[in-house]
């Protein structure tokens, strides 16, 4: 019998991720339950202040926007990414339609978003061009607003929700719904009550990949939001660089796990029950 | 086969506007001679201006360079490793260690970022490129480790049984067998891991210190803070640049995989 | 033609290395299933044994065990009385052969057999010497450059015997290394199997889940189930007098008669009841007592069908009447499945087409059938008082 060398090959990665993530993680779920320290960094004893101050309004409001903008662009990147996805599968041009999708996704993260200030800022394309043809004398502000950050989230976070729809629509046998047209239903029929169960572990994998980075979003925020409409992730970040206020950042971070964790179970659940 | 509707055909054009005119507009204006959106002529002055011109720029993507290849060379022989032990062998805790490497795939970036920067501070090292470097390894190796263990899944564990059966010590059967086989998984992932890499923001924003810029943070600065035309060049630049690098490597990928 | 490539057999293994192996009640459980319950037998130099079973009856267990790819809980394993189980599988004197060939892909065929030497450091020279020589051994020579996934299925079976036989071992483990093949190409390759194992001598231990497999190319099999040895024997010991019912009717179809021993008429006869088919004779082929309940295996192509008793029957032939319930036509012979007892499943028998025409009076569907055997056809599967 020979010797098992998996504790070899493996404890590079185990301790590299216990030293760098697990225990990172298990500080900043430590640093939630202490009190804050007067220049930032933490003093060593129990506090729930952090908690407590989730229950500000400041802090709920911002938990409520970024509730809304989370779920609305999700409902905008999954309901515009299935007709895609199926236009995709279906094509006989595939890896084509593919690439076009894909290309974009190349450039980097950070000037997509900026391509989009360049269109709605307020020396932006749209400004000019509304101005050049005397609609408007001054500048519109475009940016800077709920609806700006839900554009530029779309723009950049939707290729997550085409491609795993993709590639379940693309594995699922049309002849189904050739057979239930053939029983009588519309194609239209056929294709919500045929193709849209079968492919719902592709719809929630859409859902989760879109959902996930949204709801913890920062840099969008960052870049085209205004101080109205802050989410989570600049509300730590502020806490954490400005206000210095550990303690609170950590018990933000705390919950933005709790609410990624819930959102991985929810979608666990969801894969087993299709392999019952 | 039916074929697809017009509804479906109407929202995928649409889509694929969406995505392209945006970046169709940053190349256009970055021939453009104004500052301005509004077209006053043909000029290649910004491109000389991010060439001859942009000196931190260019250290800052210096130092993204410097991170990207440690890192993702570091993070590639940790998460192949850690891919041979997790597709062939079992031992205690492995289910746990399995589930360690999805969280930095799951977790939102900046929980990770968030983290790891009090973790530095408890430890008290200070920030700079180094930390940068532990931090992209960190997010870097489940990305190698799930694209090398996809590589593996392909083959049977009787070609390792195989391989001892002949005569085979470990280091023989990982030098002549296991790496020889896994090789177009490990390059995928380390290309892979360069460019999440060079593309990442939000975590290197939390554990840059004083002049360690990356490109990244580089690019967020001359957005928020003074736009100049320059950036449209250096998107052009970009772009072209990792569509070259991503279909080079998708040869060298089909390659490596016809053998 | 197997007795006289015996003969020549043995003379080659005199000369051969090749090993006794003997397992001495080995047992091997994972956690709590236990998959295999204490084992012994005993493995004839240069021989051809074949472990035979369904999947999970430990037949792969043991090969493993032997290959040194797993631990036995219990027990021993010796090469030539030597206990082999301190060596790990690379110091054994044993290869495998496994079930999906375990090519490397990313080398050609002349690499996959050279990987053994070169790890050896052998000199260049006599690794080409030797690779070729096992490649032509597998008649594979010519496709020495290609790679694994430039073969068919039965070309990589041969480039894998030529790799499993390059390092010289005393004995070979065959993992079912036919199961990956179709059915025509099976046949084929099991009989070069046969004349490879003829030509290098060396002992070859066979694991299949296929009994043609079993009783086709070796000089003994031995039959597992549920981790337990059934019986071990010649092929045809093995078909013609099953040690259990298990035997019986994993090699072959068999016909069942359940009855109690009336008389034992003289040392080698008795008088069998069964309240279902009535009384007859049967062959003592075990020691039996009067009052035993008993059941007889009789295989359908040992029982004779007619559509009336013959005249000139012998005096030592069983004869029952029955009804045929169904048919089934396959070309070269034709099984009928006839009711004999209203209470029992149907005979089944096998009657041969020798001659198309010529065959004796067509027999069909709800005709009333003779059916007989020679009472040394039948065997007692299981005894109890």
């Amino acid at each position: 019998m020979r010797k098992n060398y998996g504790p070899i090959y493996v404890g590079p990665v185990a301790f590299w991720l216990c030293a760098f993530l697990s225990v990172p993680l298990l500080i900043t779920l430590s640093y939630s339950f202490l009190a804050k320290g007067l220049y930032g960094g933490v003093e060593p004893h129990f506090s729930l202040a952090a908690y407590r101050s989730l229950f500000n309004t400041a802090v709920l409001k911002v938990l409520l926007n970024t509730i809304i903008i989370a779920v609305l662009s999700t409902a905008l990147m999954v309901g515009l990414a299935l007709p895609t996805a199926y236009y995709i599968a279906r094509s006989s041009q595939k890896n084509l339609l593919l690439m076009l999708i894909i290309i974009p996704f190349w450039t980097n993260f950070l000037i997509r978003i900026y391509a989009w200030i360049t269109i709605l800022g307020s020396n932006g394309l749209l400004n000019s061009f509304l101005m050049g043809v005397g609609l408007t004398d001054g500048p519109i502000q475009f940016l800077y607003n709920r609806g700006a950050i839900i554009l530029v989230i779309v723009y950049t976070t939707i290729p997550f929700a085409i491609f795993p729809l993709y590639s379940t629509i693309e594995k699922f046998d049309f002849s189904l719904i050739e057979a239930a047209m053939d029983l009588g239903a519309s194609k239209t029929k056929a294709l919500w009550k045929i193709m849209i169960p079968n492919i719902r572990s592709g719809i929630t994998t859409a859902v989760l990949f879109t959902f996930i980075p949204t709801f913890g979003n920062f840099a969008v925020p960052k870049l085209v939001g205004g101080t109205s409409s802050w989410m989570l992730g600049n509300l730590i970040e502020r806490e954490l660089n400005i206000t210095r206020n550990w303690p609170l950042a950590s018990s933000m971070s705390v919950v933005l796990t709790f609410v990624t964790m819930l959102a991985v179970l929810f979608f666990m659940r969801s894969q087993n029950k299709k392999e019952l | 086969m039916s074929k697809p509707g017009k509804f479906s055909f109407g929202v995928f054009v649409f889509v694929t506007l969406f995505l392209h005119i945006p970046l169709a507009i940053l190349v256009i204006s970055s021939f453009n001679s104004s500052k301005s959106m509004r077209w006053e002529g043909f000029s290649l002055k910004w491109y000389h201006e991010l060439f001859y011109n942009s000196g931190p720029l260019w250290h800052s993507f210096w130092n993204s360079i410097i991170v990207a290849i440690s890192s993702s060379v570091v993070a590639t022989v940790i998460g192949t490793l850690g891919a041979i032990g997790l597709c062939w062998y079992s031992f205690r805790m492995k289910k746990a260690i399995q589930t360690l490497t999805f969280f930095p795939v799951i977790l939102p970036e900046i929980i990770i970022g968030v983290s790891i920067l009090i973790f530095f501070n408890k430890i008290g090292l200070s920030l700079s490129l180094f930390t940068i470097f532990l931090a992209h390894v960190t997010f870097n190796i489940p990305f190698v480790l799930m694209t090398v263990m996809a590589r593996l899944e392909e083959f049977d564990f009787s070609i390792v049984e195989a391989a001892y059966d002949l005569g085979a010590t470990e280091i023989d059967m990982l030098l002549r067998v296991i790496l020889p086989i896994s090789m177009p998984g490990i390059i995928a992932g380390l290309l892979l891991a360069i460019t999440l890499s060079l593309e990442d923001f939000v975590i290197t924003f939390f554990v840059a210190g004083p002049g360690s810029s990356t490109l990244p943070l580089h690019i967020f600065s001359m957005i928020r803070f003074g736009v100049s035309p320059t950036i449209n060049a250096l998107s052009v630049v970009i772009i072209v640049g990792t569509a070259l690098l991503a279909l080079s490597s998708k040869n060298l990928y089909s390659s490596l995989l016809k053998r | 033609m197997r007795q006289t490539g015996a003969a020549f057999h043995q003379q080659r293994v005199d000369s051969v290395k090749s090993s006794q192996v003997t397992v001495e009640n080995v047992s091997k459980s994972f956690g709590d299933f236990s998959a295999l319950k204490n084992a012994s037998l005993t493995i004839a130099k240069g021989g051809f044994y074949s472990m035979l079973g369904p999947s999970g009856c430990g037949k792969t267990t043991l090969l493993r065990i032997i290959g040194g790819f797993e631990t036995p809980t219990e027990g021993d394993v010796c090469f030539d009385g030597v206990s082999i189980l301190p060596l790990p599988p690379n110091k054994r004197q044993v290869n495998t052969i496994f079930q999906n060939y375990a090519l490397f892909p990313h080398l050609t065929v002349f690499e996959n057999v050279a990987f053994p030497l070169r790890l050896k450091k052998i000199a260049a020279a006599e690794i080409k010497r030797a690779v070729q020589e096992n490649l032509e051994l597998v008649r594979m020579e010519t496709e020495s450059k290609k790679y694994p996934s430039q073969l068919s299925g039965g070309q990589k079976q041969r480039v894998a015997i030529a790799r499993a036989l390059i390092n010289q071992p005393r004995v070979l483990l065959l993992d079912e290394p036919l199961s990956a093949l179709d059915a025509k190409l099976r046949q084929h390759m099991l009989l070069e199997l046969d004349a490879i194992h003829d030509k290098v001598g060396i002992t070859f231990i066979y694991v299949t889940h296929d009994q043609a497999e079993a009783l086709s190319v070796s000089d003994q099999v031995c039959v597992l189930n549920k981790g337990e040895i059934q019986q071990i024997g010649s092929p045809a010991e093995i078909y013609e007098s099953p040690a259990n019912e298990f035997v019986a009717r994993f090699i072959g179809e068999t016909n069942y008669i359940h009855g109690t021993i009336a008389a034992v008429t003289d040392n080698e006869h008795a008088l069998f009841d069964s309240p279902d088919y009535g009384n007859f004779t049967i062959y003592l082929d075990k020691k039996v007592q009067q009052g035993s309940k008993v059941a007889l295996t009789v295989r359908p192509e040992k029982i004779r069908v007619a559509p009336e008793k013959p005249d000139n029957l012998p005096p030592d032939v069983n004869v029952l009447h029955g009804v045929v319930e169904d048919m089934i036509y396959t070309g070269f012979q034709t099984k009928y499945f006839i009711r004999v007892s209203k209470d029992k499943e149907p005979l089944i028998v096998f009657r041969q087409h020798v001659q198309y025409f010529m065959d004796e009076k067509p027999i069909s569907w709800k005709d009333k059938v003779c059916l007989w055997w020679n009472t040394k056809d039948s065997f007692m599967v299981e005894v109890s008082k």
